[in-house]
């Protein structure tokens, strides 16, 4: 059996404060997401279908979650004789050099750190992934590209609104080369505040394995240590052979709650952007017992319009455009909609949640309001974070923040949480 | 680490249930899917692993593949282990014995060597067939403080549904004085659940001193009774044997309703997900604006465009637009095409139907279907496996439709009720 030719790896590592409440606890890359699933499924499950047999994560905050979830790597038949995925957490060693001493400075901090790794499989090419992304990517087509160009490092673009552009690694293309394909990078501006280009960066890179070495090398010099910011316009600076490939299909960024609402909502709809069974996502069915679960009940009375519901749950009242993650109970007369509910929430009767996303293992007292008031739709998320045991007929405004945890001593004094407000 | 010899679990499964019909046509009874996600024998093999039991053997005989996929290793009951494990025991040729098994006391001398591999104080040996929820330990332990030699695991039935079972007459002691094999004439109600928790020695000589006597019911247990202790486990729960299509169907029918005395998520039942070859990550069922679905239990997977009332639908079932679903139990991704009904039928695996179809229409429930008038005869219609239902065909009551029919062998729009397609 031949070995695998490329070495993933995956940068898992950060906490990303935008999306809030929900990286209390966990990565990003380990948010729920899709009523079963985890934000790092997607790149996982890329590579299962891409074929690529050897990974590695690199993970730094809070891993446990996502090590729970990565389990045995056998999700994604990432088990075997040449199949592996290794989690990569920060360590000590006993060198004097400084680099050694610490924590993950950056992304390519964390790469760096761990060459003995990349080296002993001696790769062909190397893929460096971000865990966060939602998008289905076949990367032997960019990897067979990659070669095709002889690049030292080809870059996946996708081009965004231009109002966009400045939260993004930004590339000119020359779209003279190989049109719809890709094409050499004429330039490349890490967020730039008035872009002159709208092809933005997936954090999907494939390297030649000495390109890479050496950047990482060089990069050690410098007191900044990002893929982005550092590593790709040092390669620009070196005159390196640094290549686009364009991709054209969906892209969900989740960097922030806003835009985590807005990709979960395209998993609703007749003709979803986001296809999970058709891009054959897969999850660690393990984690959290979900394969455990009994399929949903939907009783006597409920009303489900255009949303997904996992087993394990429970709907006596009304659900609406939203995302019902294994273990939550929507008791009779309460409405969600527009709404993400992460595993084992239970809503009490008459509750009213317009565009909520709760993480886990809250519980709604009765006639609890989350949202604006009377009968108008929400225009922005309110977040409510773990463990909460809200109590009844409270109103939580439009926009609050809930923290984790909030003890019932402290929601006793609670009156009503305003829109906006951040509680904690 | 010194444990006590826990006891040595027996599960037997190779029983054909031929009153499922065509559910078993592929199949053996343990294996049919029921409730959604599960198959019967879950709850069995839950209720073992609940009751802290790791060591068991499943004794096949009748088309045990579908089983044995769903069995695999044991994982899904968390019987991997070093002191753990599940093993299928297949009927197998001797130098002497080649024969079949002969009954269910033949079935488990055949194995007797798995008993001597595995040495217990108790062996409990159980069917695949039932659905419950009972701890095995707690009649174990019974079992020792009544210093048995057998204890039967026993409930109160109606006595019009006795004559399908053994029963046993008791003394105060709950000793069991007296037995009949499912009687005519029956003196007592109290039934026996197909679970025996035999002394480990005590099975084995009885085993061993007469070749004849090849079944527990007609032959072990009447010579233990006359000879031996034999006592009744009296149970109070819920406790179904689902080996009729009407009792197939009730039981399900018992999942969906509210405040049902059974739920596979309260009793901790687990299944593999993974048997049939296709990955379990189903995404979560996807209901649209046009979907109106009451009292039902809907897996993941699942499509509903359409109407849903009191149903049970396993994974990736889809329901189109205009179509209605009504007290019936679909098995896994099964189509109902647009503007179709399908209303008291069970679905087996895969089955389509186009749209403008109509499966289970009139009133004419008491019409036995022709053929099997002992099998189908309160209404229900059954299709089997993987057959295809052409666009505007009407099918009636108490019909069958075989497994892998294709669309042209429906020469007229009608099937009447009681027919075989």
């Amino acid at each position: 059996m031949p070995k695998s030719t490329t070495l993933a790896m995956i940068l898992a590592g950060s906490r990303v404060d935008n999306l809030n409440v929900l990286t209390y606890y966990r990565p990003k890359s380990a948010v729920p997401f899709g009523g079963f699933a985890r934000v790092i499924d997607f790149a996982l499950s890329n590579l299962l279908h891409s074929g690529i047999e050897q990974v590695a994560i690199l993970s730094q905050y809070r891993s446990y979650s996502l090590i729970n979830h990565i389990g045995t790597g056998a999700a994604w038949d990432m088990i075997g004789r040449n199949r592996g995925v290794s989690i990569l957490p920060p360590f000590k060693d006993n060198s004097d050099n400084k680099c050694h001493a610490d924590w993950y400075r950056g992304s390519a901090d964390a790469v760096y750190k761990n060459l003995d790794f990349v080296q002993y499989h001696d790769p062909e090419q190397i893929l460096i992934l971000s865990g966060d992304h939602i998008y289905k990517m076949d990367y032997q087509d960019m990897i067979a590209y990659h070669h095709k160009k002889d690049a030292d490092l080809t870059i996946a673009f996708v081009q965004v609104d231009k109002s966009k552009a400045h939260r993004f690694g930004i590339a000119a293309i020359d779209s003279n080369e190989d049109g719809e394909t890709g094409g050499r990078l004429l330039n490349y501006w890490e967020k730039p505040e008035s872009p002159e280009a709208d092809w933005a960066s997936l954090t999907v890179l494939v390297f030649k394995p000495e390109v890479l070495y050496r950047a990482l090398q060089e990069n050690q010099e410098s007191s900044s240590f990002e893929f982005g910011r550092d590593i790709i316009p040092q390669l620009m600076a070196q005159g390196r052979k640094v290549y686009g490939y364009k991709y054209t299909g969906y892209w969900g960024y989740t960097g922030t709650t806003e835009e985590y609402w807005q990709a979960s909502m395209d998993l609703l709809g007749e003709n979803p952007p986001i296809d999970m069974e058709a891009w054959g996502l897969r999850t660690n069915m393990e984690h959290r017992g979900i394969r455990d679960a009994q399929p949903a009940l939907i009783r006597d009375g409920a009303i489900v319009h255009n949303s997904l519901v996992y087993n394990g749950c429970i709907v006596e009242g009304t659900v609406k455009n939203s995302i019902l993650f294994p273990g939550v109970h929507v008791e009779k007369g309460a409405v969600v909609e527009d709404s993400v509910l992460f595993f084992n929430n239970h809503i009490g009767a008459d509750c009213k949640l317009s565009r909520v996303i709760m993480d886990v293992n809250s519980v709604i007292g009765q006639g609890v309001r989350i949202g604006p008031e009377a009968t108008s739709k929400a225009k922005v998320v309110t977040l409510i974070g773990w463990n909460n045991h809200i109590p009844d007929n409270m109103c939580i405004g439009e926009g609050a923040k809930i923290y984790p945890n909030i003890s019932s001593e402290q929601w006793s004094k609670v009156k009503c949480v305003e829109a906006e407000e951040v509680l904690r | 680490m010194s444990v006590k010899q826990e006891a040595l679990v027996l599960l037997l499964a190779g029983g054909v249930g031929s009153r499922l019909n065509i559910l078993v046509q592929s199949r053996a009874k343990p294996a049919v899917p029921f409730a959604g996600h599960y198959r019967i024998i879950d709850f069995s093999l839950s209720n073992v692993m609940t009751s802290g039991l790791t060591k068991i053997g499943v004794l096949t005989q009748y088309k045990p593949l579908s089983l044995m996929r769903h069995l695999g290793m044991g994982e899904a009951w968390d019987f991997t282990g070093r002191s753990r494990g599940l093993k299928i025991l297949p009927p197998h040729t001797g130098f002497k014995d080649s024969d079949w098994y002969k009954g269910t006391a033949d079935a488990v001398r055949q194995n007797i060597d798995f008993l001597e591999k595995n040495p217990a104080d108790e062996v409990l040996l159980l069917s695949g067939d039932h659905i419950y929820n009972m701890d095995f330990h707690a009649m174990i332990e019974y079992h020792r403080f009544k210093k048995a030699d057998v204890t039967i695991g026993m409930m109160v039935v109606p006595m019009s549904e006795i004559y399908q079972f053994g029963a046993g007459v008791t003394d105060d002691n709950n000793r069991i004085i007296d037995w009949e094999e499912k009687p005519e004439h029956p003196k007592t109600n109290l039934a026996s659940m197909g679970i025996y928790v035999f002394d480990y020695k005590y099975l084995l000589d009885s085993l061993y001193r007469d070749k004849a006597e090849v079944d527990f019911g007609m032959h072990i247990l009447p010579r233990a009774i006359d000879n031996d202790n034999v006592f009744a486990y009296p149970f109070y729960g819920y406790w179904r044997d689902v080996g009729t299509i009407q009792s197939y169907w009730e039981a399900n029918m018992d999942v969906i309703m509210r405040d049902s005395a059974i739920s596979p998520a309260a009793w901790g039942v687990r299944t593999n997900i993974e048997a049939d070859g296709r990955p379990a990550d189903r995404p979560p069922a996807r209901f649209s604006n046009s979907a109106k679905v009451s009292c039902s239990m809907i897996s993941a997977g699942c499509v509903i465009r359409g109407t849903v009332i009191n149903s049970v639908l396993a994974p990736g079932v889809v329901v189109e637009e205009g179509a209605v679903v009504r007290d019936s139990i679909l098995f896994a991704d099964c189509t109902v095409g647009k503007k179709s009904t399908v209303d008291l039928t069970i679905c087996d695996k895969r089955v389509k139907i186009s749209g403008d179809t109509i499966v289970g229409s009139g009133m004419n429930h008491d019409f036995p279907n022709i053929k099997q008038p002992k099998h189908l005869y309160t209404g229900i219609t059954l299709v089997g496996k993987e057959a295809s239902i052409p666009s505007g065909i009407t099918i009636g009551r108490n019909c069958i439709v075989n497994s892998k029919t294709e669309e042209s062998a429906f020469s007229t729009g009608k099937i009447a009720d009681g027919e075989t397609v």
